[in-house]
């Protein structure tokens, strides 16, 4: 259950991405799979690697993976910089 | 054939099954499901036995031992149906006794008989056959002797295993606590069964508890006699070689013990196969001759031996032989008789058991269910009043807005429902709750058709066309978006009933064949009806199609705004995240495995009065749900959820219940941890099917790069949707999934209605920025996706209000994804496909030139100068593709405006560079013909040069010029 909380808040996070100038490494979407697999990543490593079941999940394990979303979204970002992404301001 | 002939033809097809269904819907009975009628449903999953493995040939031959047993309590129109590979689903109509029906149905009845005194082991597992303390003597099989169970599993699990071949099981495994010394689970015939079990128990096992396997060739058996029922604790060991199996029997009745000295209690009579015969008098005859030998005088009833007869690990009675009367023997020709504490009704079970012959492999219980017939048809009455509400609301809100072709529209959905339910009748197609949900929203499916076409009619008549024009255009131009969005609701539809459980599958198929019907009538009839009036004065005036003959168009940027909406979705996802991680997702026992009981009782009572009158009988844990609908009669109705309770526990809960609040009416639903894990697993696959399919339709229809914000909004649409169900505690079911299912073909259909036409406006806008192309068809298509968004919702309110407390859950899934699903297709999918689109090389390069003309900032919509808007037309075919302008000269193939911006579009491209020995051959210029151009190779795809409308045309439109391309001279232009 605590992955669906993960995944939840990854795509959450991953939306307010857009007041970003895009220079994201793989566009909008590179930013969106960054998000979401950083959330589940830091939520794994906070819960020692186990993914806490209905019962036992806790409000902590969804804000933990606030940091990885935005982890996440930073990764993208400095390899979109990295590469040379001109930045697309829309 | 031209239209009106081939209108008439369609016209006259219509009307002939129209009266074909008609005859069906008068003749034909419609087969309701054991939810409508009330019955009994029971799963079981198959396990192999010592005699047989879980094979196709195994299973069928279960299903005809069960069929008969059916047969023989006399329940009419029974279904039995495999379901995968070893699951077996039954359902049995009026029968209001799931115990019963399951001890009957179920039971697999593997009966052996056993010499009783050499096989009953005592201490270190000998058998001691004169011991009276081992074989409870004269008393045998009555408890006298006996060990507890506990004893008794510790002495079986030190026998060495055997293999004689005449093992009847495979060994048996135990969870024990040796602290208490009390078995807590078992037998099972696999250590992974076993730990099922103690799932389903929720055991908890600790430094005390052990798993003990019972080998092969060692059997604990409960005893019969006074002791045998509920709080027995008295077992015996016996070494598993019995002497005949229930396959050595012929011809059980029930009977009555009426012979000389006969008590006239009710027994079982029987007879032997040949061999059987044989084997019985050398049993006999063994017995007899040892009790004969055991005889030293006095009492020779001290000395009669005993043979046993066990059922399914039961020991049903241990009768003696008397060595006087039979020294030789019993002869079996004339059969024999099993008694032991009957009633008439358990001895005809149990004749009808041996009579129908043993199963070949045991069948676990994993799901049973119980309906009442009251609460089946106030169900029914229910379903029937959210469907006709639902087609009035949707005709209402079709009249209202689209006036002649709403009335059009309402015969057609007339006609459609009138196909959908003579089809139902005639297959026919077992009519189950949810089945009925899949009808009442296929009639938002066959108006959503009808919207986009009538949308587009109106629009073309906005455009100036003609009435019969526009009826021809919309028709023709509408036609993609509706198959794209029917042949995904179609494959989602089929996917459902491929892979969900037997509830979810009538509502996929209901929904899957009324897409099907729906295409009939809401496209080729309704067409048919509008070509013949086309030119009547009923259609004569824009104002009976619900529009205007002015353009008027709604015009705001979308795509400027998208942030916002983004930031909105972000809030409302990470309200959901948090609430998941608070409340958890409300699991229904569909998942969990567990019992719920309905209860309707006929005095009024508190939920706390409930749990008062069962927390005594160990459910002081129990969900307690008062239930409000009016499908339930009495004063009060209570859903009480747990874990999963045994027969005689719920039999207690009723018991008790009718003690403190009067004589009311039960429903019950128990599923296992098995049924539990395999619904889950199916909604997984079920889902990630889905998208799988979609995702390769969408990029075969559109291009793959529109397959992602496809996915990116179907993936907003379910989290929101699960977020709503965390956020306010809604249980979720097998419906919660086949919802989700549907939202997912709903929220789609949407986003093909978008993307349907920004692919129609890519080619003909070859001077707009991607983002300018998207407003325009956003506002193009925005009354479309709201109308047809809107008369989803009707019919889904509809049995979200009228359906009764079982759909209330599954219509408020559907409501909250099928606005989701509006709200992604318009804020989510299409600002994403702008994102990912605007950031290729083609759209950027365009995108920074339109900016560089407009002082950095690119316009909302494309316009020309004045206004104008500065897409082509690509649909008239006697105007040349990619003509902006008339040229001035009628002798030159371009104008000169048009060829000065093609040459400033080939020298923003990076990749491509004019020089004066060699000019550049635009690719702008394929169609237009300048002569004196030196043509060079043109640039590579990844060059970054700007696309031109032939290039952007997408692949249901494959770009082909419109003159022959001019053969190339390969040395021109090249150093």
């Amino acid at each position: 259950m605590a992955a669906l909380a993960w995944v939840m808040m990854g795509l959450a996070i991953w939306h307010f991405a857009i007041f970003i100038p895009d220079r994201f490494w793989g566009g909008i979407v590179g930013s969106l799979l960054c998000a979401i697999v950083g959330a589940v990543i830091i939520g794994l490593i906070f819960s020692g690697f186990s993914v806490p079941g209905n019962a036992t999940i806790s409000v902590l394990n969804a804000v933990e993976a606030i940091p990885g979303a935005l982890l996440g979204l930073a990764a993208a970002y400095a390899i979109g910089v990295r590469r040379g992404n001109p930045a697309l301001h829309l | 054939m031209t239209d009106r002939r081939r209108n008439l033809f369609i016209l006259l097809f219509v009307a002939g099954l129209l009266v074909l269904s008609g005859l069906v819907i008068a003749t034909k009975p419609t087969v309701l499901g054991l939810d409508l009628k009330g019955g009994v449903s029971l799963v079981y999953q198959a396990k192999p036995t010592k005699q047989a493995q879980v094979t196709s040939e195994s299973v069928d031959q279960t299903i005809d031992i069960m069929r008969k047993r059916i047969d023989t309590l006399g329940v009419a129109e029974p279904e039995i149906q495999r379901t995968g590979a070893d699951q077996i689903d039954v359902s049995l109509p009026n029968v209001t006794n799931a115990d019963q029906a399951a001890a009957q149905v179920g039971k697999t009845a593997q009966l052996y008989f056993y010499d009783w005194e050499t096989n009953v082991l005592g201490p270190g597992c000998k058998p001691d056959p004169t011991n009276a303390a081992v074989t409870g003597g004269s008393s045998a099989g009555s408890g006298q002797g006996a060990l507890t169970q506990y004893a008794a599993v510790e002495l079986a699990a030190s026998c060495p295993k055997t293999d004689t071949g005449k093992e009847t099981t495979t060994g048996s495994y135990y969870l024990v606590n040796n602290k208490t010394e009390k078995v807590l689970a078992g037998p099972q015939e696999t250590k992974a069964d076993l730990n099922a079990e103690i799932t389903t128990k929720k055991i908890a096992q600790g430094a005390d508890t052990e798993i003990v396997e019972v080998r092969p060739g060692t059997i604990v058996v409960q005893a019969e006699g006074p002791a045998k029922g509920k709080g027995s604790d008295q077992y015996y060991v016996l070494k598993d070689s019995p002497a005949l199996s229930g396959t050595d029997i012929t011809d059980p009745k029930q009977s009555f013990a009426n012979g000389a000295g006969g008590s006239g209690a009710p027994t079982v009579n029987f007879s032997f196969t040949d061999k059987g015969v044989k084997v019985w008098q050398e049993t006999t005859r063994e017995i007899a001759q040892r009790g004969q030998d055991n005889f030293f005088g006095g009492d020779a009833r001290s000395a009669f031996q005993h043979f046993a007869i066990v059922l399914d690990g039961k020991l049903i009675s241990a009768p003696y032989i008397d060595f006087q009367q039979n020294p030789d023997g019993i002869d079996g020709t004339n059969g024999s008789e099993i008694s032991g504490g009957f009633t008439i009704k358990t001895a005809q079970e149990l004749a009808n058991l041996l009579k129908t012959g043993a199963l070949p492999i045991k069948l676990d219980l994993i799901s049973a269910s119980s309906v009442s017939a009251s609460l089946g048809k106030q169900a029914l009455d229910q379903g029937i009043i959210a469907g006709l509400i639902g087609f009035a609301l949707v005709s209402l809100f079709l009249l209202i807005v689209y006036r002649l072709l709403g009335l059009i529209a309402i015969g057609a959905l007339g006609v459609y429902a009138a196909f959908l339910f003579a089809i139902v009748k005639l297959i026919p197609i077992t009519l189950t709750l949810p089945g009925i949900a899949g009808l009442i929203l296929t009639i938002g499916v066959a108006a959503d058709a009808n919207i986009v076409i009538f949308e587009r009619v109106k629009e073309e008549v906005r455009l100036g066309r003609s009435i019969p024009v526009a009826i021809s255009q919309g028709y023709r131009k509408g036609l993609s978006a509706i198959i794209d969005a029917n042949v995904v609701t179609f494959m989602v539809a089929f996917i459902l009933f491929m892979l969900a459980t037997a509830g979810v599958k009538g509502f996929a198929f209901t929904l899957g064949v009324g897409t099907l019907v729906s295409f009939l009538t809401a496209v080729l009839l309704t067409q048919a009806v509008l070509g013949t009036l086309a030119r009547s004065k009923a259609v004569s005036s824009p104002a009976m199609l619900g529009t205007h003959s002015t353009r008027q168009r709604f015009r705001w940027d979308f795509m400027g705004a998208s942030k916002w909406f983004f930031s909105f979705s972000g809030v409302i996802l990470l309200i959901g995240a948090l609430a998941v991680g608070v409340n958890g997702l409300n699991l229904g026992i569909d998942f969990t495995s567990g019992t719920r009981l309905v209860a309707e009782l006929p005095t009024k009572a508190t939920e706390q009065q409930v749990r008062d009158t069962i927390a005594p009988l160990g459910l002081s844990k129990a969900k307690i749900q008062k239930l409000s609908g009016n499908e339930f009669k009495g004063e009060a109705a209570f859903q009480i959820s747990t874990d999963t309770v045994e027969a005689g526990q719920r039999a207690e809960v009723e018991a008790a219940l009718n003690k403190e609040f009067g004589s009311g009416s039960y429903s019950f639903e128990t599923i296992g941890p098995t049924f539990g894990k395999t619904v889950a697993d199916s909604a997984i696959i079920a889902i990630i099917a889905s998208l799988i399919v979609i995702s390769a339709y969408i990029a075969l229809r559109f291009e793959w790069r529109y397959a992602v914000p496809v996915l990116v909004a179907l993936g907003h649409d379910l989290l929101i949707t699960a977020g709503v169900y965390a956020l306010l505690g809604l249980e979720v079911t097998t419906a919660t999934v086949a919802a989700l299912l549907t939202i997912l073909g709903y929220s789609l259909y949407d986003t093909i209605i978008v993307f349907d036409r920004v692919r129609e406006n890519v080619p003909r806008m070859p001077r707009a920025t991607f983002s300018q192309i998207l407003n325009r068809s956003m506002s193009e298509v925005l009354m479309r996706s709201l109308a047809t968004s809107f008369c989803t919702v009707l019919p889904i309110l509809a049995l979200l209000f009228f359906g009764g407390e079982t759909l209330a859950d599954f219509a408020l899934a559907l409501v909250v994804g099928v606005i989701s699903g509006t709200y992604s297709s318009i804020f989510i999918a299409t600002p994403v496909l702008m994102h990912w689109k605007e950031g290729e090389g083609v759209w950027r390069s365009r995108r920074a030139r339109i900016a560089a003309a407009n002082g950095g900032v690119v316009p909302p919509y494309a316009t020309a100068a004045g206004g104008a808007a500065t897409e082509v037309e690509l649909d008239e075919p006697k105007k040349p593709r990619g003509r902006l302008t008339a040229p001035e000269d009628p002798e030159r193939a371009v104008s000169g405006a048009e060829f000065d911006e093609m040459v400033r579009d080939l020298h923003d491209d990076p990749g491509v560079v004019a020089t004066e020995d060699a000019p550049i051959e635009a690719d702008v210029a394929e169609e237009v013909i300048v002569e004196d151009a030196e043509p060079v190779e043109p640039p590579a795809a990844s060059s970054g040069a700007d696309a031109q409308p032939e290039d952007l045309v997408l692949k249901d439109e494959p770009a082909k010029p419109a003159t022959p391309r001019r053969k190339r001279n390969k040395k021109h232009g090249r150093r």
